[in-house]
């Protein structure tokens, strides 16, 4: 069966008309580097004009948010000196965000979140891309190293309170340190026992484990409390703001005349998304020295044929466990800072959907490289926490407006949607039909008729009524809630369409796609 | 003195004997073959020298001395420690794969398994990993001298690429390379480990009697120029005729002949084995496979 | 229950002997086996701690509630060995591990659900006589989601074949996240629901439990175990009889030995994954409209746990291996309920501990013994 082949070629020409203007840009030295400056400012223009009472603001947001967050991957795929790169990239870091976060500070919650799971996912991205070891528990780590700063800061009566045990919220730095060596010793704990089965059982293994841990979490809180259970630990301490970043945020205020909600909010913010890109930075260069290491090429070599690595002299379960451990120590950090970020933590942040959306986030990205883990934390967290949300609100906007879409556009979305699902059942139906009929392009053309009909009935019958009353929408049939939903299609449709990922290294590319071939090639059953 | 001692080593699945009470002795600096019909349990063999399986009876030992290692060694029902396989002074039993290589034995695979992602150079570099002082602390602070090793790895892969002809090609893919780079590549990465004795499984299988000839070439070469002993098994008469000092035949996992070519090739076991019982009776195999 | 014998029968007794009696004298042993070593494990936890808490005598509470709990456990078992067989099935042919599986079991509890209550809504619930209303209800939610689990093969899994491990297994999980969702937002969509209540509130005969004396006690065995219990029997002997006894059975395990050679001797190795596919989802559904009837309650995110431990029951088995799957199932079902009656008078651990419990095993065995108590070692030839 050849679906995999077809559909892609359909998908390419129609991305490769859009995008080839704006390649031929990025790829012209002189242009690019204007070009880009241009759009950034007119992104963060245009979010700055938008207005919280339009109703239409949760739409208009969601289109015009997510470029100016993905603008950093334009211009590293632009062909410009590095050296502008790096402006280009500090700039949006460090200018355009945080004005968009002054403005609203939602933009900015936003962007914390965005950050924190790039950390998560740089971390199992050293775990699943780089060794190849496919964890589906990461996310213990990350509530070890959350609610070990939570226990020692939360007023809740628990044992720490209790022996007072607790601490004052400057150790919070300190406190990032021990979270790395806690994660990273709960790495290796786990990593011994664990971490000589084979792929399938080694997934397994760790998802139970992942959900031990969020069992002990809820339970841990007799006889003695350590954890308080399903009810978490609340007001966690957040570190004192050091003075010069209200000072930045009150002259910034001044010059641009930005009408700022909350300073200290704010002040707060800026400390976290501060701590947080400090935090990244270190994880990307320490990960990018590890790659570039007879330690990153033990890892491939382990993940392109373990039996041949091991007799080059390759320690398996030791390299395994350096990878286990670095992964784990990455979250044991961030996982610190996500407890004094949120000021509560509890066992439902850690949860197996939590693991799966960190894996998908390595995997749409592109397994392997660091860029395509950090593409794939924004573009994951931004359609969880933008997109999704937005669309409920926006929906809720609909019914509250009385607003009705019209039916041209009902029957443009439904031809388009149910053409594609009738496609795909058509074709599976004729390939049965295809025996029968004996000739394959007379059914092909069949088939074509077929679909051609049943898609302009759509459309038509879809025309005739009186549009889509958004009031009628099941209250039950919220998207943000169906997360679950998005990220299944999602990593379904990567692995039979792009295994290797939205921006993945050269080298993992050949990987996916040649192991694919070659087994078509010698494949039982491989067509149709 | 021998390098590789190997004494009364068994292996069985199940109810199938694999390997079944071999004797071998591998002298330093020499070129051995180990020949015999498919199915013999030649590469079966190497694995148990390699520590890829663990022998049911015998220990592998390196050179001289008798060191258990790890509480493994393999016993006969009856308690007694019969046979084992002796490398430079270490018993190899219960050794891992990893550890046997850092002893100083190294191999190419019958069916290539080079990294196929990875570029030749790479694949050289992998080979040096029980040499290297391997730190996460250096790594990531690349302190202590971890730039100087790296550079001194990235010479020596480019010396071993020299060494078996395929110098400039370092950035190739793996995947990409033709049947006969592919080979020399495995070799350089067996030998990047800087091995006292090198096992080789079945190097010339696929190739025309031209490359084979180069391929000779390259074994003669191992042994002359960087003094490590080499052992191979191999099908190719003419090879294993042409450069072997010392062959030892095997059949149903027994060792049924040993000795020089010129022994063998006049063996009517040997004769047997290979081309039938009828043929034993006959002329004698020259350098008929 | 794989028989290496030559399956050529001769006469009606050797016939009925295989695969009637031997099948079912096996399941029994396995059910008395892990009795025993239930209840031996619970005596001996009554001898370490008499009176675990005030005025808690524990070999009185065992020794009442002991049949109840076999009972309990070996009902539980069989749900749980039915949905081992469907992960055990595939991992057989495909030597991959179907994460979806778990939400097919969720489906068949939803179809099944779906059957009670269009029944329910016509008014004819009452009037169809019990035994037509169960094999109706799980017949249907068998089909479909064997049907569904071809479906998924086709779509998610067939495209993947030759892949590196790593990329059929992540779209098992993606086929797992979209299946909940998906049956989420339908019954969102046609019933606004997301609690789906089993419609047997007024069946009178599904209700009441029936009394079973014991010596002294007597315990009330939900009707619903029953069901369980003799279904399930039913459908394993049916299942040993298709895999061992018949021409596709043969060829189902053709596939799994040597998909090449299979497939060079004529087999349609599509076929067979397809029929694979087929029939562990039809014992994951049916094990999902019993369970559906048993708890009373459904929601689309059901099937996770009962996911988890019953391939936990199938790697304690050995994976692979189809009486094992059985027996997996069986003993993890015992200790289960075991736990869920003994640990309540347990105040320090209490019974929340019981799903970790599966976790653990399953993280011992593997790494332990990975193999199972049954199954092949399968080693990777150099």
């Amino acid at each position: 069966m050849t679906t995999a082949q077809s559909t892609p070629t359909i998908k390419i020409s129609l991305m490769g008309r859009i995008m080839a203007p704006i390649r031929a840009v990025l790829d012209n030295p002189v242009l690019a580097v204007p070009a880009l400056i241009v759009y950034m400012i007119a992104v963060t223009l245009i979010l700055l004009g938008l207005n919280r009472s339009d109703p239409l603001f949760p739409l208009k947001s969601s289109l015009a948010f997510p470029p100016l967050v993905l603008s950093p991957f334009i211009v590293l795929s632009a062909k410009i000196d590095w050296r502008f790169k790096g402006l280009l990239v500090l700039a949006a870091l460090f200018i355009f965000l945080p004005l968009i976060g002054m403005y609203d500070s939602s933009y900015f919650e936003l962007v914390i979140q965005i950050c924190i799971f790039s950390g998560l996912a740089l971390g199992l991205n050293i775990v699943v891309g780089f060794a190849g070891l496919l964890d589906l528990g990461y996310v213990a780590f990350f509530a070890v190293g959350a609610y070990l700063w939570a226990m020692f800061t939360s007023p809740v009566d628990t044992y720490f309170k209790v022996n007072n045990m607790l601490v004052s919220a400057n150790y919070f730095y300190l406190f990032i340190f021990l979270g790395v060596a806690v994660a990273a010793t709960g790495g290796i704990l786990l990593g011994l026992p664990v971490l000589r089965l084979r792929g399938d059982y080694l997934a397994i293994v760790t998802l139970g484990f992942g959900e031990v841990i969020r069992v002990l979490a809820v339970n841990f809180n007799s006889p003695t409390n350590f954890t308080n259970g399903s009810q978490g630990l609340d007001g966690v301490l957040r570190p004192t703001v050091p003075p010069f970043i209200p000072d930045i945020i009150m002259r910034v205020d001044q010059t641009l005349g930005i009408p700022i909600s909350n300073a200290n909010t704010l002040a707060q913010q800026m400390l976290f998304y501060l701590v947080a890109i400090v935090i990244i930075a270190c994880i990307i260069v320490i990960a990018r020295r590890l790659d570039d290491s007879p330690i990153g090429r033990a890892w491939t070599a382990i993940r392109e044929d373990e039996v041949a690595a091991i007799a080059m002299g390759v320690p398996l379960v030791r390299m395994k466990l350096m990878a286990f451990a670095m992964g784990a120590s990455f979250a044991g950090a961030i996982g610190v800072l996500y407890a004094a970020k949120q000021s509560f933590v509890s066992p439902e942040s850690f949860s197996l959907n939590q693991s799966i959306g960190i894996l998908a986030m390595v995997i749409v990205g592109g397994i392997g490289g660091i860029r395509g883990a950090l593409f794939g934390a924004c573009v994951v967290t931004l359609l969880n926490l933008q997109v999704l949300k937005n669309l409920s609100l926006q929906i809720n906007n609909f019914k509250n407006i009385d607003a009705v879409m019209p039916p041209w556009l009902v029957a443009v979305i439904l031809a388009v949607v149910g053409g594609w699902i009738l496609w795909k059942l058509l074709k599976a139906l004729w390939s049965f039909a295809n025996r029968w009929f004996g000739n394959a392009k007379q059914a092909e053309q069949v088939r074509v008729v077929v679909w051609g009909v049943l898609v302009a009935a759509i459309a038509l019958l879809t025309l005739q009524g009186s549009g889509f009353r958004f009031d009628d929408w099941p209250a039950q049939l919220e998207p943000a809630k169906y997360e679950r939903l998005v990220f299944g299609i999602l990593l379904i449709m990567m692995m039979i369409f792009r295994p290797s990922g939205l921006l993945p290294e050269p080298r993992r590319k050949m990987e996916m796609t040649a192991a694919k071939a070659e087994a078509e090639d010698g494949a039982i059953g491989g067509g149709g | 003195m021998a390098l590789l001692d190997v004494r009364n080593v068994t292996k069985r699945f199940g109810g199938l004997t694999a390997v079944s009470d071999v004797t071998m002795s591998v002298a330093e600096g020499s070129i051995s073959a180990i020949i015999g019909p498919n199915g013999a349990g030649k590469t079966t063999f190497f694995n148990l020298l390699t520590g890829i399986y663990v022998p049911d009876v015998g220990s592998i030992n390196f050179g001289g001395r008798s060191l258990i290692a790890a509480g493994m060694e393999a016993q006969s029902d009856d308690g007694v420690i019969v046979g084992s396989i002796n490398f430079g002074g270490r018993s190899l039993i219960g050794l891992r794969p990893d550890q046997v290589n850092a002893a100083g034995m190294s191999r190419t695979f019958q069916n290539i398994r080079l990294f196929p992602g990875m570029t030749v150079v790479e694949n050289v570099m992998v080979g040096m990993h029980s040499r290297l002082n391997v730190s996460l602390v250096r790594t990531i602070t690349r302190l202590g001298g971890f730039n100087k090793q790296e550079k001194r790895v990235r010479e020596r892969a480019s010396d071993l690429l020299n060494f078996v002809g395929l110098s400039g090609q370092g950035d190739e893919i793996c995947r990409n390379l033709p049947y006969g780079a592919q080979r020399r590549v495995e070799i350089a990465r067996a030998m990047a480990s800087d091995p006292k004795l090198i096992l080789l499984d079945e190097p010339t299988a696929g190739m025309n009697p031209n490359e084979s000839k180069d391929a000779m070439e390259l074994f003669r070469k191992v042994r002359d120029e960087r003094g490590v002993t080499v052992v191979l098994i191999e099908h190719d008469m003419k090879v294993v005729m042409g450069i072997s000092e010392h062959i030892t035949v095997l059949n149903f996992g027994q060792t049924i002949a040993e000795g020089t070519p010129k022994e063998i090739q006049s063996n009517e076991k040997v004769v047997e084995a290979y081309l039938g019982r009828h043929a034993a009776g006959s002329s004698r195999a020259e350098g008929e496979a | 229950m794989v028989s290496t014998r030559a399956t050529t029968d001769r006469t009606i007794t050797e016939w009925l002997y295989r695969y009637v009696l031997f099948p079912i004298g096996q399941m029994l042993v396995f059910i008395v086996g892990a009795g025993v070593v239930v209840m031996v494990l619970a005596y001996l936890l009554a001898f370490l701690f008499p009176e675990p808490r005030p005025n808690i005598v524990l070999v009185d509470q065992i020794n009442r509630q002991l049949p109840g709990m076999l009972i309990a456990g070996v009902s539980l078992g069989f749900v749980y060995a039915m949905i081992a067989l469907g992960y055990t099935l595939v991992y057989g042919v495909l030597k991959f591990i179907n994460f979806a599986h778990s939400e097919i079991f969720m489906f068949g509890s939803v179809i099944g659900y779906e059957v009670m209550r269009r029944i329910s809504d016509a008014g004819a619930i009452q009037s169809w006589s019990p035994p037509l209303l169960i094999i109706v209800v799980v017949s249907v939610s068998m089909v479909c989601a064997g049907l569904l689990a071809v479906l998924i093969e086709r779509v998610a899994y067939r495209p993947l074949r030759g892949a590196p491990r790593l990329v059929p297994l992540i779209s098992a999980i993606g086929v797992s996240l979209l299946l909940t969702d998906a049956v989420r937002a339908i019954e969102a969509i046609t019933r606004n629901e997301f609690n789906l209540t089993y419609p047997t509130n007024d069946l009178a005969w599904l209700k009441t439990p029936l009394p079973l004396a014991f010596g002294e006690t007597t315990v009330n065995v939900r009707i619903t175990s029953i069901i369980i219990i003799i279904g399930a029997v039913l459908m394993l002997v049916a299942m040993n009889y298709f895999v061992n006894g018949t021409k596709l059975g043969r060829g189902i395990r053709a596939v799994s030995q040597d998909m090449t050679t299979a497939s060079l001797m004529g087999i349609n190795v599509n076929f067979m994954i397809s029929l694979t596919f087929f029939v562990g989802g039809s014992f994951g559904g049916a094990a999902g409209s019993l369970f559906g009837m048993n708890v009373g309650t459904v929601t689309p995110y059901v099937g996770f746990t009962p996911g988890i431990k019953a391939f936990t029951a199938a790697v304690l088995g050995g994976i692979g291996n189809v009486t094992g799957a059985l027996l997996g199932g069986l003993a993890l079902g015992m200790i289960e309920s075991f736990l869920n009656g003994i640990l309540v008078y347990f105040p320090a651990l209490g019974q929340r501990y019981t799903d970790i419990f599966s976790f653990s095993v399953l993280i011992l065995i593997l790494i332990f013994r990975p193999s199972g108590l049954l199954g092949e070692r399968v080693d990777e030839k150099v």
